[in-house]
């Protein structure tokens, strides 16, 4: 197929897919319903580090771990969630919240929204670890 | 066979059309019928924006890496095909012969791409979702060329398959295992789940969960995974779920095409390491590691056998010694 052919229906084929998607409302982050399924999140990545401490953020799309290894966090990633230890983490204050840069060329930066109160008392909490 | 008086073969300029790119249409229409019957009818799979984005991403760049990189398997098939005295020919039997050898040679490469670290450098990114639809069909690689897997279709170019036909079977292939990649679809009759790749057994290969590791490497007949003891039927008892066992933080399409091959950089360059256990950082299976802190399948299994010893001797799992 002549490359005059196959790129414009390429761009346009992704193009068009994208915003139908987005207009059909499938662009919503994963929600953690609760304390369990943070836990049942991080569970999925790290199967033999229990969380013994979950602190869910107020918009339930992620929430700090702690475990006998240390601190994590779950969040979401589209419809889905990972999760990562916070080792090395550089955390920096935004004007929605946080964003936690790792050491981790799969999972380079994390942008979480908080409230003001939990922007101020997560990096106190990290703090340990980063 | 080859013609001594002109030094050339009939079949020398052998060529066929680049099927996967006029695939394209077909893919593209495919997507939209399964999302909107997602949509409608509210099951039979998932789409979620920036994951499908990325996907299509990944396709758009294979074609790319494809057309600029191409030369190089092309090159070395032609090699091969001026020094093989054997000639097939172009007849209807020598070209489904071809596709049926080339199909086995694709389970080999798949298997070698889940089992030696260095090629799933190269097909880790086709996991990468944590989706099961027909844009992670597009997931494709990017880094293909660099795993040196054409080595694995020598044998077909030596054997008289001309190269062109042995690429046109391979497009066939990939052609095939794009509408696997679906939730939509159930189990088809007992027959065709028999023979063929089918949308459950490809399920199956996407999991990560223990039981589903390691199988189904099959592109078009799933015979191959039963001859060789990889086959693991979907459990209605066990949904899959779909991704990696380290779920990837990051869309960036350029991450997901390169992220494995940054890590085999920086594990086979650490300090201290003897030359073996850089070595084995290439190529041992996924999850190898030197200290023994990284979970490969077999000890991701063991474990879990240690916690469900019920599962023992169920399909995915072998019986406990």
């Amino acid at each position: 197929m002549p490359l005059s052919i196959l790129l414009p229906m390429v761009v346009i084929g992704i193009a068009g897919l994208v915003l139908l998607l987005h207009l059909l409302g499938l662009s919503h982050p994963a929600t953690l319903t609760g304390d369990a399924d943070a836990r049942a999140a991080w569970a999925r990545e790290f199967p033999d580090d229990t969380a013994t401490r979950v602190i869910l953020s107020h918009d339930h799309h992620a929430a700090l771990i702690e475990t006998a290894r240390g601190t994590g966090i779950v969040w979401h990633m589209g419809a889905d969630t990972t999760a990562r230890y916070l080792a090395g983490a550089h955390i920096t204050r935004t004007a929605r919240g946080l964003r936690i840069d790792l050491p981790d060329y799969t999972a380079p930066h994390i942008n979480l929204t908080l409230d003001a109160d939990e922007a101020d008392k997560w990096p106190t909490l990290l703090k340990d670890t980063a | 066979m080859a013609n001594p008086a002109k030094g050339y073969r009939m079949t020398d300029m052998l060529t066929y059309p680049e099927v996967t790119h006029w695939a394209v249409p077909f893919f593209i229409a495919a997507i939209l019928a399964e999302l909107l019957w997602i949509v409608i009818k509210g099951r039979g799979g998932r789409y979620e924006t920036r994951d499908a984005l990325t996907s299509l991403l990944m396709g758009a760049g294979n074609v790319t890496s494809t057309i600029l990189l191409g030369f190089v398997a092309y090159s070395f098939f032609m090699a091969l095909w001026a020094i093989t005295p054997l000639d097939l020919g172009t007849s209807t039997w020598v070209v489904a012969l071809c596709f049926v050898l080339d199909d086995l040679r694709y389970y080999w490469v798949h298997r070698f791409g889940h089992r030696i670290r260095w090629v799933w450098a190269s097909h880790v990114n086709h996991h990468s979702s944590q989706h099961y639809n027909l844009t992670t069909a597009l997931r494709q690689t990017w880094t293909g060329t660099f795993t040196f897997m054409m080595i694995v279709r020598a044998p077909l170019i030596l054997l008289g398959f001309h190269p062109a036909m042995v690429l046109f079977c391979g497009g066939l292939n990939l052609i095939y295992q794009f509408w696997i990649h679906t939730e939509a679809i159930g189990k088809l009759p007992r027959w065709f789940e028999a023979v063929m790749n089918t949308p459950s057994h490809h399920r199956v290969h996407h999991g990560r969960n223990p039981r589903y590791l390691d199988a189904n490497y099959a592109g078009v007949f799933i015979v191959w995974d039963r001859m060789f003891g990889t086959f693991v039927p979907e459990l209605d008892s066990e949904k899959v779920d779909y991704g990696l066992v380290h779920n990837l933080g990051t869309f960036n399409p350029i991450r997901v095409a390169f992220h494995e091959w940054i890590g085999i950089f920086r594990d086979i360059t650490r300090p201290d390491l003897t030359w073996r256990e850089r070595l084995m950082y290439a190529l041992a299976p996924p999850g190898w590691s030197h200290d023994g802190s990284r979970d490969t399948s077999e000890r991701i299994k063991r474990k879990h056998l240690a916690q469900h010893p019920e599962d023992s001797g169920t399909p995915g799992f072998d019986p406990r010694p």
